[in-house]
């Protein structure tokens, strides 16, 4: 019983501060429940969640929330401490129980074993006394004894039966107390669930009444913001339906402006339409006529056609006829062709045959012509010589003549006379040959000249130097001019029109060259006999610049100018020895140059010829004809080489040179008389001599030479 | 307390009456079903007065037409349709011939809403799967109906109900166990959870008349052994395949001042066959075993058919007369499985079977909760708890009230709650800490930032300390919540609490 009022103390005790710490929004009498249904708490759980994450930004009705939840949280710690109570009372009530329980138990079991102790002695007391008893022979004392030992043994039976009853006693109590720990728990689940009870409804009620409270925060922040928005809302309405006003009176005037528009439109479109309508009318009206008409014209052409059709027909029928006569000839003719094509190819044979006999002519009457030009040209070249021949000869002759005369002359003067002399100096008298003027040729000419000549040479294997008449190359010699011009023509090739190269293909090697070399000649503006020279020199100064192995060599003929100038001192040298050109020196062999510096050459001698050019003096020589007006004068000349002046001196002279002679030849006489004596002489001379040479001379001891010497001495 | 006494005098004989009289509704009802059951629950429909009346005036005759033309409820519409005829019959025949399956989905509904409660289950077990129906079925029989508990599932809570009504007034030896396994098939999907709170002995009458003492009662009742086992589990536990969770206690409920002490004996035949039974169910994650005079022996037996248990989660002995050596097996266990919760509440362990735990607890990575209220570890025991949770992880809720503590224990767990970051809820209830140990507590807390629960009442600590820690755990819980934004956390303390049960 001491227990329980403790517990209750105890649980007095502990309410207290949980009363004081309940404040105002609890009250003493609260009772809270453990069991708060489940399912309401989910419920609310899930409300605050919801309210939380939606509302959180929203200060006021947050603030609420947190302090609800702050309120219920507080209230359900609370209530479940106060429930709790109940149980941590009991469990110290138990703990208290068990700790006296204990004790009691340790006393009646030290009680249980002093008794049992005790006991045992008296038990082992009688026991000793029954067999003391046993000994004993004297009834009465035996009786005594059996006495005694019942009386003890009541003695112990009683002890025991005390002892029971005492434990019953205590049973009893306990049972008593177990009907009130009954009834006392029974009043503590009654608590309990009172107090369940309460705390439900309690809860219950703060929650109702913190959800009211959130809902009015609620509330009143949505009216708020419902005030606030509809003022907004209420302003941009009326924003909105200003602009609304203005768009529709805007709206309206357009609708006036494009009503007014579309009406003209209208009209002006109506017009058109008329307009249109009429035009139109008037050229389906047209077009109407004109169908009539091409209806007419086509029935028209439609009976023509028919017609025409069968004209056409008729026609066929009579071509078919024409064809089949064709055909017929058509057969005919191809017989015909036939025929006409062997006979053609016959004759094409015939004539091919002609041709080649008739070419074979031609060559025959070239060669022959050539022959013939070749003995024209020899004839022509004895000829000259023979005429110059004669000429130096006549020359000679009439030059012996004035030299005998000048020679005359000079002694006349300076013997007879004793004038001084002076030889006339007359350009005849200087002169040697046939007098010629020396005409620039073509450089086609000598082209061909020397081609031909060449041509000669190669074929007739002969030395071409003697027959040269060509004077003209002078370091030159034929053959290496041929070959420069061959290596020319062969290499600028470029130079010649493609016309011409085609032109030029029937024909032979030499003249193609000719042909070929006048164009290149005249390509490069080469037309005289100087520039043809001009042109080999060049190449030959070309090469030797290049070898400079030959350049001392050929040093005195590179210079152009100095060989010309020997041209004059050369031909009186040719007069006085005949004309043969002499080539000093051998030139080297052409092939030295290379056939790919011929194009640089060519490119620098253009160059270098293009500057001195003079105007191209038209040069026609007529061939072969020979000057002879300055003949006679020359002759002429010869003849009167001595003045009259000069023969009548010299007829003066000559009578009395005749005089002269008379004596002379009177003095002659006495010198042959003379000269007879002196032989005499002479021959008595060498008698003497004789004997003096003889050996009785050196015999003799005074030799008569000895004496006779002295005085010749 | 009393008015439970008196209302349940004979627990086993109105329990047999009722099942009987259950049983004989079934039958009853299933029969008139066919002309009962749908009416009250369509009137709108198919008011059945208006209905006769009007074919029986179509069909008397054409002085009647006028009456039908003036009568302003007729109408083609009130003709049932043929599909609802059919329903109707379905309904009506369902028990003969069940067709479900192979109507369409709103006929279905329809057959299902007016399907009768009281049909037999052998028909409907494992047919309808609908809840609505389950959840007539349900409210009809039983007031109060929490379905939560049962997972959501009103089938779930209709045949874990069912079972448990029938376990629990399961006489051995009188009532037929093929009443028990004929249900087996039929529930043996649905039933997941089984909590039995008392198991009855064989009905007998005592021999002998009860003597006054309690020893030779006791003794008595160790020489009947063999007729006073229970039910054995172990045939529809082996057929349950989803069974998850066991709570038992072998016990009579309600015996008032019938009180025996044979009605509570948890025999070891008993002990055996719930250990067999429970290693066989390897589904298993809950087995709870209360008020059954467990003691170390019984104990011993039963935790090691647990060792290596693979689901197991949650052991809990409490309000037994386990000791050390129960309490080292449970040690033993804690290294052998994957417990998380363990309740040896309101036992006999002392200072020896503490050690023994925390030695277990100080490297132990699965337990969560620890509750050894009313025991008598004291200082010892406390101590060595207080040493293992400086190095546990793991351990969030402990329960040391009523234990004997005092100020040592208190100094060292200060120690811990400055180390500890895994702990929220500590309960040192009904135990001598005292005014030094109070401060010491105080001083541990400030360090701490994650206790939410420090439970001091009724131990002799100063209100000033006690108050101050309590700003500390509010201060905590705030940060707590600030943590995890999720506001149910500052009520979840408080329904982990729920279940358990109170100090009786």
């Amino acid at each position: 019983m001491g227990m329980q009022a403790g517990a209750a103390t105890l649980e007095n005790s502990t309410e207290v501060p949980q009363k004081t710490k309940n404040r105002t929004t609890l009250r003493p009498s609260n009772c809270t429940t453990r069991h708060l249904s489940t399912g309401y708490r989910e419920a609310l759980g899930e409300y605050l969640d919801g309210k939380k994450e939606s509302e959180e930004d929203q200060s006021k009705s947050y603030k609420q929330k947190e302090e609800s939840r702050l309120k219920l949280a507080k209230l359900l710690l609370c209530g479940t401490e106060l429930v709790t109570n109940i149980q941590v009372a009991a469990d110290i009530r138990e703990i208290h129980r068990r700790v006296e329980e204990g004790e009691i138990r340790r006393q009646r079991l030290e009680k249980l074993e002093n008794e049992v102790k005790t006991s045992q002695d008296k038990f082992d007391e009688i026991t000793m006394k029954w067999e003391e008893g046993k000994r004993k022979r004297i009834p009465q004392d035996l009786w005594d004894m059996l006495n005694t030992q019942q009386v003890h043994c009541a003695g112990l039976i009683e002890d025991k039966n005390k002892l029971i009853s005492e434990l019953q006693q205590e049973l009893k109590t306990k049972d008593d107390q177990y009907v009130k720990d009954l009834k006392k728990q029974s009043d503590d689940i009654c608590l309990l669930l009172e107090r369940m009870e309460e705390q439900v409804k309690n809860v219950m009620k703060t929650f109702r009444q913190e959800l009211n409270s959130i809902e009015k925060a609620f509330e009143a922040e949505r009216r708020e913001l419902l005030t606030s928005n509809k003022k907004k809302w209420e302003r941009a309405l009326q924003a909105h339906n200003a602009k609304e006003l203005e768009y529709l009176l805007s709206r309206i005037k357009k609708v006036e402006d494009y009503e007014k528009q579309l009406n003209k439109q209208r009209v002006w479109d109506c017009e058109e339409y008329n307009t249109i309508k009429i035009k139109l009318e008037q050229d389906v009206q047209i077009l109407e006529q004109q169908l009539q008409q091409m209806k007419a014209t086509y029935q028209l052409n439609q009976e023509k056609l028919e017609y025409n059709f069968q004209v056409l027909k008729k026609r066929d029928e009579e071509s078919v006829v024409i064809k089949s006569q064709q055909k017929r000839k058509i057969s005919r003719l191809h017989d015909i062709l036939n025929n006409l094509r062997s006979k053609y190819t016959r004759q094409i044979r015939q004539f091919e045959e002609e041709n080649q006999s008739l070419t074979s002519d031609y060559i025959r009457l070239v060669t022959q012509f050539k022959e013939l030009q070749k003995a024209m040209r020899h004839f022509a070249l004895l000829d000259d010589k023979r005429f110059r021949e004669i000429w130096l000869m006549n020359e000679e002759e009439a030059k012996d003549l004035i030299s005998k005369a000048f020679d005359v002359d000079r002694i006349i003067h300076t013997q007879h006379l004793g004038l001084p002399w002076t030889a006339p100096d007359f350009w005849f008298l200087r002169n040697v040959g046939p007098i010629s003027q020396q005409q620039q040729r073509s450089a086609t000419q000598i082209l061909e000249e020397v081609l031909i000549q060449t041509e000669e040479e190669g074929m007739e294997e002969a030395t071409s130097e003697t027959e040269s008449y060509l004077d003209l190359p002078k370091q030159v010699s034929m053959k290496t001019t041929r070959k420069i011009l061959m290596l020319l023509c062969d290499e600028s090739g470029f130079l010649i029109e493609s016309k011409l190269l085609n032109l030029l293909r029937p024909l032979e090697k030499s003249e193609c060259y000719l042909l070929k070399l006048d164009a290149i000649f005249s390509a490069l503006g080469i037309e005289s006999e100087d520039d043809l020279y001009k042109l080999v020199n060049f190449f030959l100064k070309y090469r030797v610049h290049h070898s400079p192995s030959s350049q001392e060599r050929t040093s005195p003929m590179s210079a152009l100018d100095p060989g010309e100038q020997t041209d004059l001192e050369r031909q009186k040298e040719g007069s006085l020895v005949g004309g043969e050109p002499e080539e000093k020196e051998v030139p080297p062999s052409p092939t030295l140059i290379h056939p790919n510096d011929v194009l640089k050459i060519l490119e620098a001698f253009v160059m270098g010829l293009r500057k001195p050019r003079d105007p191209p003096a038209p040069v026609k020589v007529v061939k072969y004809v020979r000057d002879t007006s300055k003949d006679s004068a020359y002759w002429e000349a010869l003849a009167t080489v001595l003045p009259y002046a000069t023969q009548n001196l010299w007829d003066a002279l000559y009578t009395a040179l005749e005089k002269y002679h008379l004596v002379l030849t009177q003095r002659a006489k006495l010198l042959i008389e003379n000269n007879s004596l002196e032989k005499q002489n002479t021959e008595l001379q060498m008698l003497l001599q004789q004997y003096l040479d003889s050996k009785i001379n050196s015999e003799l001891h005074v030799p008569p030479t000895q004496v006779l010497r002295a005085p010749t001495k | 307390m009393q008015s439970m006494q008196a209302t349940l005098g004979t627990p086993t004989s109105s329990a047999l009456s009722r099942f009987s009289t259950s049983t004989q509704d079934k039958s009853s009802t299933a029969g008139q079903t066919s002309s009962t059951g749908p009416q009250p629950s369509r009137p709108s429909i198919i008011p059945p007065p208006s209905k006769s009346k009007g074919w029986g005036t179509g069909a008397s005759g054409g002085r009647m037409r006028r009456i039908i033309a003036e009568d302003p409820e007729w109408s083609l519409a009130i003709v049932p349709l043929l599909t609802e005829l059919c329903i109707q019959h379905i309904v009506g025949n369902f028990q003969n011939n069940p067709i479900l399956k192979q109507l369409l989905p709103e006929h279905k509904q329809k057959v299902l809403d007016h399907l009768s409660p009281d049909l037999p289950l052998a028909v409907t077990a494992n047919l309808i799967d609908d809840e609505s129906y389950w959840r007539r079925c349900c409210t009809q029989r039983w007031p109060v109906c929490h379905v939560a508990k049962h997972g959501g599932s009103w089938k779930r809570m209709f045949f874990e109900r069912h079972l448990e009504n029938l376990l629990r007034h399961f006489i051995p030896s009188t009532t037929d166990p093929a009443l028990i396994l004929e249900l087996l098939p039929l529930c043996r999907n649905y039933v997941r959870r089984l909590r039995v709170d008392q198991f009855l002995p064989p009905m007998k009458l005592p021999p002998r008349p009860r003597s006054g003492e309690l020893s030779e009662s006791g003794s008595e009742a160790e020489v009947e052994e063999p007729a006073t086992d229970h039910y054995q589990l172990g045939d529809l536990v082996a057929g349950l395949s989803h069974l998850e969770e066991l709570d038992l206690v072998y016990g009579v409920k309600d015996c008032g001042m019938n009180f025996e002490w044979n009605l509570f004996l948890f025999t070891y035949r008993d002990c055996h066959s719930l250990a067999a039974t429970i290693k066989a169910c390897h589904t298993l994650k809950i087995f709870r075993l209360t008020r059954s005079k467990v003691d170390d022996d019984k104990a011993r037996v039963l935790i090691r058919s647990l060792l290596d248990h693979p689901a197991l989660e949650e052991l809990d002995l409490s309000h037994n007369l386990v000791g050390d050596r129960g309490a080292r097996a449970a040690a033993k266990l804690l290294s052998h499985s994957r417990l998380r919760v363990l309740n040896l509440a309101n036992n006999q362990v002392r200072a020896l079977g503490a050690q023994s735990l925390a030695h277990a607890l100080a490297h132990n990575t699965n337990l969560i909760s620890l509750n050894l209220r009313l025991n008598c570890i004291e200082d010892e025991g406390g101590q060595a708890l207080a040493h293992a949770l400086q190095t546990n992880r793991c351990l969030t809720t402990l329960h040391l009230g009523g234990n004997e503590l005092s100020e040592p224990t208190a100094t060292l767990l200060s120690q811990v709650l400055a180390v500890n970051t895994t702990l929220t809820s500590i309960n040192l209830s009904c135990n001598h800490i005292g005014l030094d140990g109070g401060k010491q507590l105080l001083e541990g807390m400030s360090d701490n930032r994650t206790l939410l629960e420090f439970d001091l009442r009724l131990s002799d600590v100063a209100q000033e300390s006690e108050y101050l820690i309590g700003q500390a755990l509010c201060a905590n819980r705030e940060a707590a919540r600030q943590r995890a934004p999720n506001p149910s956390c500052f009520l979840s303390p408080i329904t982990a609490k729920g279940p358990e049960n109170p100090a009786g």
